[in-house]
């Protein structure tokens, strides 16, 4: 599709770059790509550089995997958060989520949930570094913030068992009903945790 | 399409998910009437979905599919049987997954295999009951000898000789027990003791109750683990990625070592 006849070579090289990302398909980075074309040349300009920007810039902070451009990230700099507690989250993005709520302590990021099946283990993802940052006895509380799925249930139980016996406390997020759930949809493994864990009101 | 929008009902075990686009995932199901398929469900991921906790991986559920043109479409969802002690321990989700793949693995899209969704339905119930974790070498058996793949542990896989009381190579070219005349030609193997060799004989026709109640200690798990492993891959002809799962986890800490796995 890329190589119509006829098309000049940049703009087949553009729409092969569109086609690569997720979820654009042949036509929509031919819509992209000559999009690209009429735009004025600065935003172009712009688009490239932010592109680069993001390749050259952007490190993981050596402490806790996030992704940051000072290295250690503004979370593990901050002298006011409560460095015994650590929240570990799948992706960097889950950071922005639990700052919202108002916690405050550190973080990990572990670039991953394990996937057995598509032969995700414990060293495709940030797992060791996780135990590596353990051994100053800094911190007393591991949060596991992973997904409530087969994958990130299986990811919490894992670095449970791998950092227990370091005598480090190792907590789950709660799991119960969402906002605007219906209980008549729920799941059965959901409800059963929402009434184990109910609280007085 | 002028095709008139058609649904069908089914009931399967989810085996596994691949997430698509912002909200969307396929699910590969094992369907007792159907055998293997994909099905999509759109805007599962999204926090309102309705049928989100019934698509979990390793979930029994009841599905209403709608036909769609390239990917069937998820409707409705309700969950049968949850497995929510085997996602809660790591050992037993290790041995679920492991089998999921082994399924997805060696069936086919689309051939009914009701025996071996009702093996999968032993395997996991099996595991939710807090069975000893080598029940998975009564799946294994099991499975390959629906499949096609009967392990020959009577006689000789090779001249069909009777066998004598002794360890005897378990060769996955030769499709079984070799007897020491021809190990030769078999192309390799692992040695089995007669315990073993007892424990595979048994697994043919046992109910998994049966087989869980087995004394096997941890030497004879490993050695009986590794054998079918083998054969697996042989058959396979690659990996069982989950394989390299469950001996990580038995390599951790607080668990049993890596030779005691498989026990009680």
């Amino acid at each position: 599709m890329a190589d119509a006849p006829g098309m000049p070579e940049p703009i087949s090289r553009l729409i092969e770059a569109f086609h690569r990302l997720p979820g654009i398909g042949p036509k929509s980075a031919q819509r992209l790509s000559y999009h690209v074309l009429r735009m004025p040349e600065d935003q172009a300009a712009a688009l490239a550089t932010a592109i680069m920007d993001v390749k050259r810039r952007i490190v993981l902070c050596s402490i806790c995997m996030n992704i940051t451009e000072t290295d250690p990230c503004r979370y593990c700099q901050d002298s006011r958060r409560d460095r015994t507690v650590v929240c570990v989250v799948e992706q960097a993005l889950d950071i922005l989520a639990m700052e919202r709520t108002g916690f405050r302590g550190l973080y990990h990021v572990l670039h991953g949930v394990l996937n057995p099946m598509d032969g995700i283990g414990p060293e495709e993802i940030r797992v060791r570094e996780l135990v590596e940052r353990l051994k100053s006895g800094e911190v007393k509380e591991i949060i596991m913030a992973t997904n409530p799925s087969l994958e990130g249930e299986a990811t919490a139980m894992y670095v449970q068992r791998l950092v227990g016996p370091a005598g480090v406390r190792v907590t789950r997020l709660a799991r119960g009903l969402p906002s605007g759930a219906d209980l008549e949809y729920t799941d059965d493994v959901t409800l059963a945790r929402a009434i184990e864990g109910r609280q007085e009101i | 399409m002028p095709d008139r929008p058609r649904t069908y009902k089914t009931e399967g075990v989810i085996l596994r998910r691949r997430n698509i686009g912002e909200a969307d995932s396929i699910f590969t199901v094992f369907s007792e009437d159907l055998g293997k398929f994909d099905a999509i469900a759109k805007g599962v991921r999204k926090a309102r979905s309705h049928m989100r906790g019934h698509l979990e991986p390793l979930t029994r559920s009841r599905f209403l599919i709608a036909q769609g043109r390239s990917l069937d479409v998820f409707t409705q969802a309700e969950t049968i049987a949850p497995y929510r002690a085997v996602r809660e321990d790591l050992d037993r989700s290790a041995e679920a997954i492991y089998c999921a793949e082994l399924v997805d693995r060696l069936t086919g899209e689309r051939q009914e295999h009701s025996d071996v969704y009702r093996l999968l339905l032993d395997e996991l119930d099996a595991l939710e009951a807090g069975h000893a974790l080598h029940v998975t070498r009564l799946f294994e058996v099991r499975l390959l000898s629906i499949l096609g793949f009967e392990l020959q542990v009577e006689g000789c896989a090779a001249c069909g000789g009777r066998l004598a009381e002794q360890d005897h190579l378990l060769a996955p070219a030769a499709g079984g027990l070799v007897c020491p005349a021809c190990r030769g030609g078999s192309g390799g193997g692992r040695l089995i003791s007669p315990r073993g060799i007892k424990v595979l004989r048994f697994a043919r026709d046992a109910s998994m109750e049966q087989f869980a109640g087995l004394r096997i200690d941890p030497e004879l798990g490993r050695e009986l683990h590794l054998a079918l492993a083998d054969v697996i891959r042989a058959v396979l002809e690659r990996e069982v990625n989950a394989g390299r799962f469950v001996d990580q986890v038995a390599r951790l800490p607080a668990s049993r070592s890596l030779t005691g796995e498989h026990v009680q």
